[in-house]
């Protein structure tokens, strides 16, 4: 159709609005558009929802487990720790890629389509475009957050059924207070989310690139995991962003301590404030001129930020060791000690034995790290010495059992026995099913603080 | 009482890096007002746009919108202002009409029929749901002017709103500008090609290499304007160029084509008469340099305004035509 047909002279100009003034409400609501005709929100949003009911169903139609999760043994026995398996999946890859894929593009794009020259000449001002699509991102990511929530309880629980969930401390949580936890450790991680789409916002405005803000996340995750996995200090381990996914473990323990997840929360709120704070210091500040020549790609502008983040690692690296050494044989035998009499206790009752109430396992405990220094992350090993005095109990007698214990910085462990210890991954239980035998793999954590 | 300007820049610098794009630029608008912004490329017109959005930060001066001093970029509020810099663009995988309605938004939401309304008008209500990467450029534009009609606004800003359009479009461009002037907006036009303006602007602003070189209104312009060209056809060429000797404000020659130029300061209608007198048939006589275009070549040239050189000046002038 030819404007001329549209455009008839002395036709009567149709009076539209002089321009109210478009809000953070309004460009929220206009970004909340964007974000859900894009195919990759929705993919993320199916990959949410079917992510979990597809994980359980491959662990349905075979016996291992993710031994190595936090809870990953008890994946075939309660729907509740398959969600908190998805959990700590998502806390250390998961959420970074979502919130990479979500926010890494949300201002990127804009450079893209050159369309910043557009949304900034309407009504709403710079400060209320950069919160309106900060809004945005920030509620997309909590979303897909409890999507993925919502969805893997679905699967646990139409999947694998609610079975007894079993505490960091060997205790059996009620079911009902087991979903209180499963829901409360979802929730604590929206703050670290948060400071990942933070990331991920940064990355969009400062680079203009819409790759480095999708990807620049998982990278930074990756070399926060790796951070982790160096250094006994507690100091910089916690400062990382990643480590905030953590904070999560301390609802489950038997003993209960606050301090890493307050700390996690701040670290979060600092990372969230930063971020946000240096994205936005660089939008108010941008022209919006074009392209001129010293901000076509090229290679000396990566490179020296390539650079500079190698000697940010590697000076982290380093100061990875300053600080107290969390972990401590001292806090590993406080911890594991009661664990094990717990789940032995947990394991004689499965068996069809009879424990009386507020029966007591006396173990003599040692542990000792495999390495030179004698604190830190890493292998351990505990010897535990059994001694039950209750009739009728399995008589354990000062028999010493050897945990080989996979200790990381914040405190959480795994510890193994080989079978000829403690039995098989799974036993009869007294009902003559097959149960996960919770000797096997002892999951605990202490505080590192 | 002074009734206040749409727009009133004072001393505008602005600069990137080494070169200063906008240097000491003043500049008014009034409203009802179409103002021409003239100037070759890399004159600094498109900058002196951004700037008027708040998408750069002057170094220096002060630009009031309808009274109001546009502050710091991140303060920047544009109710009642609108048009594009450069080309406008939208986002390829969304609708013509979804991509206004989210402009729309932006702007505080408009009313349901609006967005079919600005359609309509540009001529794009049949294309309006299909996606913007299927549009040609002519239709960008358009839409780009569809966006800035969304909120009827005060003050319009277009760079080079004719590119890309067919002739049609840019005479129905022309037509809904005189419109809207005539409803009060101000509007502000740039292009560095004065035959696209000639006929809309009241006034005009002309910039060479950032700074303003004339300003004043169409007529003046004209008044100034040192002369125009013509290509001419006769049946006798050779006769035509010596009756053209006899003419002091016809200068004629043949150009390396063969074909006769003139350049005419006066008298062109006594030249032509004379030719027919003499049984010289005028076959063809096309304006093809026109005075506002001939001052505008001699503004942003570096050939001096000077009759002897208008030759010289048309003969730029052509070869940029």
């Amino acid at each position: 159709m030819s404007a001329t047909h549209a455009l008839r002279p002395g036709e009567a100009l149709p009076v539209g609005p002089t321009g109210s003034g478009g809000g953070v409400w309004h460009v929220y609501r206009a970004e909340r558009r964007k974000l859900s005709t894009q195919l990759a929100t929705r993919l993320l949003a199916l990959v949410c929802v079917l992510g979990p009911f597809a994980f359980a169903g491959v662990l349905k139609i075979q016996s291992g487990s993710p031994a190595d999760a936090l809870f990953g043994v008890w994946v075939h026995q309660s729907g509740f720790a398959l969600s908190l398996v998805v959990l700590g999946f998502c806390g250390s890859w998961g959420f970074p890629v979502l919130a990479g894929v979500l926010a890494g593009d949300i201002f990127a794009s804009e450079d893209r389509y050159g369309t910043w020259k557009m949304v900034l000449t309407r009504s709403s001002t710079r400060r209320s475009l950069f919160a309106g699509k900060l809004l945005a991102a920030f509620t997309f990511s909590v979303g897909l957050l409890l999507l993925l929530m919502v969805s893997s309880l679905a699967a646990g629980l139409l999947l694998v059924g609610a079975g007894k969930l079993v505490s960091l401390g060997g205790t059996e949580l009620s079911n009902g207070h087991a979903l209180w936890l499963v829901v409360a450790s979802w929730l604590l991680n929206i703050l670290p989310m948060l400071a990942f789409t933070s990331i991920a916002v940064l990355l969009s405005v400062a680079t203009r690139n819409g790759i480095m803000g999708v990807i620049g996340p998982a990278l930074v995750a990756l070399v926060m995991q790796l951070l982790l996995l160096v250094g006994t200090g507690v100091w910089v381990h916690m400062l990382l962003a990643a480590s905030a996914f953590d904070g999560w473990y301390t609802l489950f323990v038997t003993h209960h301590y606050y301090g890493p997840l307050a700390v996690a929360c701040i670290v979060s709120l600092i990372w969230i404030i930063g971020c946000v704070g240096g994205a936005w210091l660089i939008l108010r500040r941008r022209d919006f001129a074009g392209t001129p020549v010293s901000r076509r790609p090229g290679w000396v502008v990566p490179t020296r930020v390539a650079f500079g983040s190698a000697i940010v690692v590697a000076f982290l690296a380093i100061a990875s060791n300053w600080g107290p050494a969390g972990d401590t044989a001292a806090r590993l035998k406080a911890s594991i000690m009661p664990a094990f009499e717990n789940l032995t206790l947990l394991q004689q009752r499965e068996l069809g034995r009879y424990v009386p109430r507020g029966s007591k396992l006396n173990v003599i405990t040692s542990c000792s790290r495999r390495a030179a220094t004698p604190s830190g992350p890493g292998d351990w090993i505990c010897t535990l010495d059994v001694f039950i005095p209750q009739l009728g109990a399995e008589p354990f007698q000062q028999t010493p059992v050897n945990y080989d214990v996979s200790l990381e910085w914040n405190g959480c462990y795994k510890a193994e026995s080989p079978p000829s210890f403690v039995g098989q991954q799974t036993m009869q239980a007294a009902g003559g099913h097959q149960v996960v035998n919770p000797l096997f793999v002892i999951y605990g954590c202490f505080n590192p603080l | 009482m002074t009734p206040v300007a749409a727009v009133r820049a004072k001393g505008l610098v602005k600069r990137f890096e080494t070169t200063c794009a906008v240097d000491g630029v003043d500049l008014t608008v009034q409203e009802g007002e179409v103002r021409g912004l003239l100037g070759p490329n890399g004159a600094g017109k498109t900058t002196l746009l951004r700037l008027l959005f708040g998408l750069v930060a002057p170094d220096q001066g002060q630009i009031e919108l309808f009274g109001h001093p546009l502050g710091t970029a991140e303060a920047v509020n544009l109710d009642g202002v609108a048009g594009f810099v450069e080309e406008p663009t939208f986002y390829p995988y969304l609708s013509g009409r979804v991509n206004l309605e989210l402009f729309a938004e932006l702007d505080g939401g408009v009313t349901a029929g609006r967005v079919g309304e600005v359609l309509e008008m540009v001529g794009l209500a049949g294309r309006g749901e299909d996606r913007v990467n299927g549009y040609s450029t002519g239709m960008r534009q358009r839409l780009g002017i569809a966006a800035a009609l969304l909120r009827s606004p005060r003050l319009l800003l277009l760079d080079e709103p004719t590119s890309g359009l067919d002739p049609a479009g840019a005479r129905d461009m022309a037509r809904l500008v005189r419109r809207l002037a005539a409803g009060g907006t101000a509007v502000l036009l740039s292009s560095h090609l004065i035959g696209d303006l000639e006929n809309v602007c009241d006034s005009f602003t002309v910039l060479r290499r950032g700074e303003v070189v004339w300003d004043g209104s169409a007529q003046q312009l004209r008044e100034q304007a040192p002369g125009s060209a013509y290509r001419l056809a006769t049946s006798d060429d050779a006769r035509a160029l010596e009756i053209a000797e006899q003419h002091p404000g016809v200068h004629a020659s043949r150009a390396p084509s063969g074909e006769l130029r003139l350049a005419v300061t006066d008298g062109v209608d006594d030249y032509v008469l004379d030719l027919g007198r003499a049984d010289i048939a005028v076959r063809r006589l096309e304006l093809v340099v026109s005075p506002l275009e001939s001052m505008f070549f001699a503004l942003t040239s570096d050939v001096e305004l000077d009759p002897d050189a208008l030759g010289d000046l048309i003969e730029a002038a052509l070869a940029q035509t």
